[in-house]
């Protein structure tokens, strides 16, 4: 074990001052972590060699004294709904398992109650959030990947926004040659339609429950990130950090994550402020609103909303926003074409 | 009253003129009205309903003066053909209505008749009965996420004007 960690704190190191050396190109990084995250998810599949049963009872209108069979570290509750309607299998967002939150790709691991949340339930406010918080990753995605590879893009970690601030927040420090940008309105509609493509694609967002040293290889590349996932690992309950995977993009969530970005339909980024110089690097607050398909709104009360989601949104607690620490940002790469 | 064309030929005789005359009109509502009152929900041809509905509220109108009343028993006795109904309307149909004062039916359109005669049909109902609806029941959720950016918005709007003024 020692060994190991001593292991971890030399690659990471390494790292650092590889990452001093020489920046690596946004698509390995993004190669690089997606392949440490099928590594991972391939072996936590195998560790179910043989197919062992479980009950699932499922729970929901129309649906009392359902039970099914199905394959224990196997079945997702996915394949619950697909056993059912394929009214369950789209509108489906979040599910409940014992009265937990569970993400949709997730495999069951032991006989359990579950029941589907979709966005119309009478209560649907573990869902709104999970939304909310899936919307706030799309578009930290999008913003990765919208610049050229010249500009490096950082993502913090995001503070949670409750649905009634009328805006999803994502929190950015863009690379320092871009400190004199000013987006303008082609800038945000670019933005906008990288994450309708993304939306349109309906990628997963797959989920992994990981050790915190899976989670430090995957973030090799990010000092930052790696604290945010030791932070994440020392606040949880069970020492573990959850993972997702949209697509290439790998992030850390502080929650679950809605089944896929097929279910957004209306969807808009509205601004991008900036908050002024933080410790590393002018700080950017980029926002948007988002509707899923199954709750969209008419042009006119979109239009209210959308003027209302320009307006910067505040954090609710200040304490929420956790001081980032004070690291020197890797040194600007050779300039080149902005975008 | 509007004077029409038809109306000018008919000469006054303006009523929808059902059954084979006065006298079996009336039966007819009657046992339409017994029907009525012991299913609480009846299918039927819409003129027919349409007929009956004014007889049915009456009726009601009747049973709440209670059945001590000599009229309302009277008519209760007329309008029933079948006399074990009697209790039921004074004592399940007339306390059911306590509260309103009119409007105790309520009638929808169904498609026509698939018969020869193709008659439009229409379902009778007093209300407040164990069926399911009618209508589909509207159902209104604030909690949802378009519903909640909405209260956002009139929260804030409603910030805006209080500081304004």
């Amino acid at each position: 074990m020692s060994c190991r960690t001593a292991c971890q704190i030399f690659h990471r190191r390494l790292a650092s001052t590889a990452a001093a050396a020489a920046r690596p190109s946004a698509a390995e990084v993004r190669s690089q972590r997606s392949a440490v995250f099928s590594r991972e998810q391939a072996r936590q599949r195998a560790l179910y060699p043989r197919v062992e049963k479980i009950e699932v009872t499922v729970h929901g209108p129309g649906l009392e004294g359902t039970l099914l069979i199905m394959n224990r570290g196997m079945s997702t509750p996915l394949s619950c709904a697909r056993h059912l309607t394929d009214y369950h299998v789209t509108s489906s967002a979040l599910a409940l398992v014992d009265g937990e939150p569970w993400p949709l790709h997730q495999p069951l691991t032991r006989s359990c109650s579950l029941s589907l949340l979709t966005f119309k339930d009478a209560d649907p406010s573990l869902v709104n959030q999970a939304y909310w918080r899936s919307c706030t990753a799309l578009l930290g995605q999008v913003l990765e990947t919208a610049f050229k590879d010249d500009f490096a893009v950082e993502l913090l970690p995001t503070p949670e926004m409750p649905v009634t601030s009328g805006a999803f927040c994502c929190d950015v420090v863009l690379d320092p040659q871009l400190d004199s940008w000013t987006p303008s309105e082609e800038s945000l509609r670019s933005l906008t339609r990288g994450a309708q493509q993304l939306i349109h694609q309906d990628l997963a967002w797959e989920p992994l429950e990981v050790a915190p040293s899976v989670g430090l290889e995957v973030f090799s590349h990010s000092r930052h990130k790696q604290e945010e996932v030791e932070e994440k690992a020392a606040q949880s309950s069970r020492g573990t950090v959850m993972l997702y995977r949209c697509g290439d993009h790998v992030l850390l969530s502080g929650g679950p994550l809605v089944a896929r970005t097929g279910l957004c339909s209306q969807y808009e980024v509205t601004a991008l402020h900036s908050l002024g110089q933080g410790p590393r690097g002018l700080l950017r607050r980029a926002q948007g609103l988002s509707l899923p398909l199954q709750l969209q709104a008419h042009h006119t009360v979109w239009r209210k909303l959308r003027q209302r989601a320009e307006k910067l949104v505040k954090v609710p607690k200040p304490e929420q926003l956790t001081p980032p620490p004070a690291e020197p940002t890797p040194p600007p790469p050779p300039p080149a074409a902005s975008q | 009253m509007r004077l029409t064309l038809p109306m000018l030929i008919s000469h006054g005789r303006v009523a929808r003129r059902m059954g084979l005359g006065p006298e079996s009109r009336i039966n007819m509502l009657r046992n339409i009205l017994t029907g009525l009152v012991r299913h609480e929900r009846i299918e039927t041809t819409l003129a027919r309903a349409d007929e009956v509905r004014f007889y049915a509220e009456k009726l009601i109108d009747y049973a709440k003066k209670g059945d001590t009343d000599e009229k309302a028993m009277k008519m209760a006795s007329f309008w029933l053909t079948e006399k074990d109904l009697v209790p039921k309307l004074f004592k399940v149909l007339a306390p059911r209505f306590e509260t309103q004062t009119s409007s105790y039916t309520r009638m929808a359109r169904l498609p026509n008749r698939k018969n020869l005669d193709r008659a439009k049909m229409a379902v009778l109902e007093y209300k407040g009965n164990p069926f399911p609806p009618l209508y589909p029941v509207k159902k209104e959720n604030e909690l949802t996420l378009i519903n909640q950016l909405l209260k956002g918005y009139r929260e804030e709007r409603a910030q805006q004007s209080a500081s304004r003024a």
